[in-house]
């Protein structure tokens, strides 16, 4: 680590920082709102450039004497976009589930946020400052988030190297030296950071042509961050079987074993019926093994969670045509046959008619296939695994084909590797 | 252990004497955001849900609420109950044909409806069976429990786990959810460090200021009327999205609720912190922060206050507040040109460059300096504007260097 020494600095050449922050912000005007927001303190304490928790930005003048000013235009939207990522609260979040509670560690989420960051901020007529850290030299893929970097990297020799690397509390989220701490003058509240970073999301929104695809995936999950699928699916499953009609309710079919105690009133008795639950799994052969094993799983796990028993789990694997309807006894025997196209109408027709009837049905699929045209009678979960448009299979017989939208009356789950952290 | 006195203190008196050590605490004023919220809105008297982990603090928060508004407070515990705890008991009489059945209420809701004034507190609603759900939103939507009528000095407050934490699920419904405040009740870990050793917080409650009244509904009108004007996708939008769903999503209701929310923080002079809490649990994330925006461009200088007086003229400190500021004036003066409006503006970017950062000058004094009219002279004092030519060419010679390289 060379972290420069800034004693030998004189004055902070404003001209010099500010021309940068023009530059910056007409080269990425979707950021201008937050590269204005930022309020400069003058810090010799400071090795390069860096933010805390609070939107200032501490200079060190001896960073901006020695940088170029399209290099510092580059350090400007870097430094910006660690507070507008909210890499200190994802640190802070990280710090608590995996227990990094070290300076190293958060040197390392430091490290990371800095990979995610310069993978996609620069070029366009932005430079690229000297000493950025980019993941081809931590020997990482790019194009990855913060947290997928983290645990990949360890100080050692690779990282000996890593120059301005110190980008403040804004970065990881521990506190350094220098910051002026929640009470020192001029920082944002936290309302006013939530409203800017969602007047820079609400302008790449509105030009998604022009900015890069990282931030067009920021924009859209600022304010809503996507949701682990487990979660989703578990709480779909959820209400699914404890809506009235199925699951464990109360009913007036025998007295409660309170009314013995107040005569002359009626009471309802609480009666269990445990939910059942018929899987449909697209067997079609654009789904892998992997992601159906991991949902189907999750599935039995959480309508067992709601009371049902693990004989109450049908499984019925479908492409074209439908299988036959099996309990789910053990995990790993599930039959899953099929792998041409997929129409799964003909698995609904078939988990329906199933004796009993199931309470709710749970469809995993990557929906290219067509749906039922009406509503089936038990209320319906699809698991949906994404996948790009460009990459759908075409049916070679009709290019023209192309699957329905999962139908509204389904509570539709997205599943997939959405980590939810952004 | 030394003998000592005549008479041993038995075990259970050292405990107790240990007890009250432990419960020895003080406090000390600390201001809490959710806490304010939570006291605005049931002021204000709309439903509020709090989302919230078990264990974290949700009645002792309550606790203090009550004391603050002095009401006494009742707290149900809604998993432990059953539906005709809330919804009324069928008592069979002597000739239900005559006389009907009635619906006897519980103990509580009677001592409730005699004192005329308390405040509910519905807790575990999350792990309560679907129908003691049912029963008690009617109970917290209607104010109904069987025959009885909640007086309206009763206020109502529900707690329930969030959906991933809750054993055996719960959510809301789009059209419920939207009848909801919507308070996510998260610890601070600071406050639980310094409470556990010894100190915990004692929040000031927000007072509302009888003489603001007015002015505060005033102010709510326009902030909310003045969005929905220039905006009107916002006015309802259903969630579409799984991840949002039983969550806050704007309608004409949850805007009349945050019409009332805006209302009461303004005549209680809450900070933007507190009423951010509220609206966006309101209304949701996006159109709340929309709102909250406008408020901030409310709070902004009028543009043609600035140019009446340009020396007396208080600018923001926050870039690109001052920023918006800037480009109004500029605006204003296109709008309306004359010389007199256009030296004040200079004037205005010179005091900007006085007492801020450069950059922010550039894009207003390029526009401004493109309105001159031919007979108008330059004004001497644009000379002290000279540095922002110099630093926007610097700028453009910038974006030359950068063109190719990366």
């Amino acid at each position: 680590m060379s972290a420069h020494p800034s004693e030998e600095g004189g004055r902070l050449d404003r001209d010099k920082l500010f021309a940068a922050r023009l530059h910056a912000a007409r080269a990425r005007p979707y950021l201008a709102t937050a590269l204005f927001a930022l309020h400069t303190v003058e810090s010799k304490r400071v090795p390069t450039m860096a933010v805390d928790r609070h939107w200032r930005c501490y200079v060190s003048p001896a960073f901006v004497d020695r940088m170029p000013v399209e290099e510092l235009a580059g350090v400007w939207v870097h430094e910006v976009s660690h507070l507008l990522r909210d890499h200190h609260g994802r640190g802070d979040r990280l710090a608590r589930e995996r227990g990094l509670t070290g300076v190293g560690d958060r040197l390392r989420m430091n490290i990371a946020a800095d990979c995610e960051i310069n993978d996609d901020v620069y070029g366009d007529g932005l430079v690229q400052p000297e000493g950025a850290v980019r993941p081809w030299r931590l020997k990482l893929p790019e194009g990855q988030l913060m947290e997928e970097y983290v645990g990949g990297i360890s100080l050692g020799a690779l990282t000996l190297d890593l120059s301005w690397l110190d980008c403040g509390s804004g970065a990881d989220g521990l506190e350094r030296a220098w910051d002026l701490g929640p009470d020192g003058a001029d920082g944002l509240s936290e309302q006013e950071r939530d409203a800017v970073r969602f007047r820079v999301a609400q302008g790449i929104k509105a030009r998604p042509g022009s900015t890069p695809q990282g931030w067009q995936r920021w924009a859209e999950e600022a304010f809503h961050p996507s949701q682990p699928w487990r979660d989703l699916l578990g709480a779909a499953l959820r209400s699914a079987v404890s809506g009235s009609g199925s699951g464990d309710d109360y009913s007036y079919g025998r007295p409660s074993r309170r009314s013995a105690g107040v005569p002359g009133a009626v009471l309802p008795s609480l009666r269990r019926r445990p939910p059942r639950v018929c899987v449909i799994i697209d067997t079609s052969g654009s789904v892998s093994d992997g992601e159906l094993g991991s949902a189907l799983l999750e599935v039995a796990a959480i309508s067992r969670a709601v009371g049902g028993r693990r004989d109450l789990v049908h499984v019925l694997s479908c492409d074209a045509a439908a299988g036959v309807v099996r309990p789910l006894c053990r995990a790993e025997g599930i039959p899953l046959v099929g792998g041409g196209g997929t129409d799964l109408r003909t698995g609904f027709e078939k988990a329906l008619r199933s004796r009993p009837r199931p309470d709710v049905v749970v469809a995993l699929t990557d929906g290219q296939t067509p749906w039922p045209a009406a509503q089936p009678s038990c209320r319906t979960v699809i698991g949906l695994f994404p996948r790009p448009v460009r990459s759908r299979p075409r049916r070679e017989n009709n290019p023209e084909y192309e699957p329905d939208s999962p139908p509204a009356w389904a509570r539709v789950v997205e599943i997939g590797s959405a980590s939810g952290t952004r | 252990m030394p003998m000592t006195g005549p008479a041993p203190a038995s075990q259970l008196d050292i405990a107790a004497d240990l007890l009250t050590l432990l419960r020895d605490s003080t406090t000390e004023p600390r201001p809490d955001s959710q806490l304010e919220a939570l006291t605005l809105a049931v002021a204000a008297d709309l439903p509020v849900l709090l989302w919230g982990e078990p264990g974290i603090g949700k009645t002792a928060a309550l606790t203090q609420l009550a004391t603050a508004l002095d009401l006494p407070l009742t707290t149900v515990i809604a998993s432990v109950h059953e539906p005709s705890d809330f919804s009324g008991l069928p008592v069979v009489g002597d000739d239900p044909a005559t006389q009907g059945v009635p619906m006897a209420p519980p103990d509580w809701a009677v001592r409730l409806v005699r004192a005329g004034r308390g405040l509910l507190f519905l807790d575990e609603l999350s792990t309560a069976p679907p129908a003691v759900q049912a029963a008690l939103l009617r109970l917290v939507l209607e104010r109904r429990i069987g025959a009885l009528r909640l007086p309206p000095g009763v206020r109502i407050v529900a707690a329930a786990n969030p959906r991933s934490s809750a054993a055996d699920g719960w959510e809301l419904s789009p059209p419920l959810a939207n009848r909801f405040v919507h308070l996510q009740w998260t610890h601070d870990h600071e406050v639980v460090v310094r409470g556990l050793g010894g100190t915990w917080p004692r929040a000031t409650l927000p007072r509302l200021d009888p003489r603001k009244l007015p002015e505060a509904v005033e102010f709510a009108r326009r902030a909310v009327c003045g969005l929905l004007a220039a905006r009107p996708t916002l006015v309802h939008r259903l969630p579409t999205n799984e991840t949002r769903r039983g969550g806050p999503w704007p309608s004409p209701r949850s805007w009349d609720m945050t019409l009332s929310l805006v209302a009461f923080a303004t005549a209680a002079g809450s900070a933007r912190d507190v009423l951010s809490l509220l609206v966006r649990g309101t209304v949701g994330d996006g159109p709340g922060l929309e709102l909250l925006a406008s408020l901030d461009r409310l709070d902004l200088p009028d543009p043609e206050d600035v140019l009446a007086d340009p020396a007396g003229a208080v600018l923001p400190e926050r870039g690109d507040l001052r920023q918006a500021v800037l480009d109004g004036v500029v605006a204003a003066v296109r709008a309306r040109p004359d010389r007199g409006r256009w030296d004040a503006a200079w004037a205005v970017l010179v005091r900007a460059l006085e007492t801020g950062a450069p950059d922010l000058v550039v894009v207003p004094a390029t526009t401004l300096a493109s309105l001159r009219q031919q007979d108008w002279d330059v004004p001497a004092t644009i000379e002290r504007l000279a540095g922002t030519v110099a630093l926007s060419r610097r700028a453009d010679r910038a974006a030359a260097a950068s063109k190719g390289r990366r």
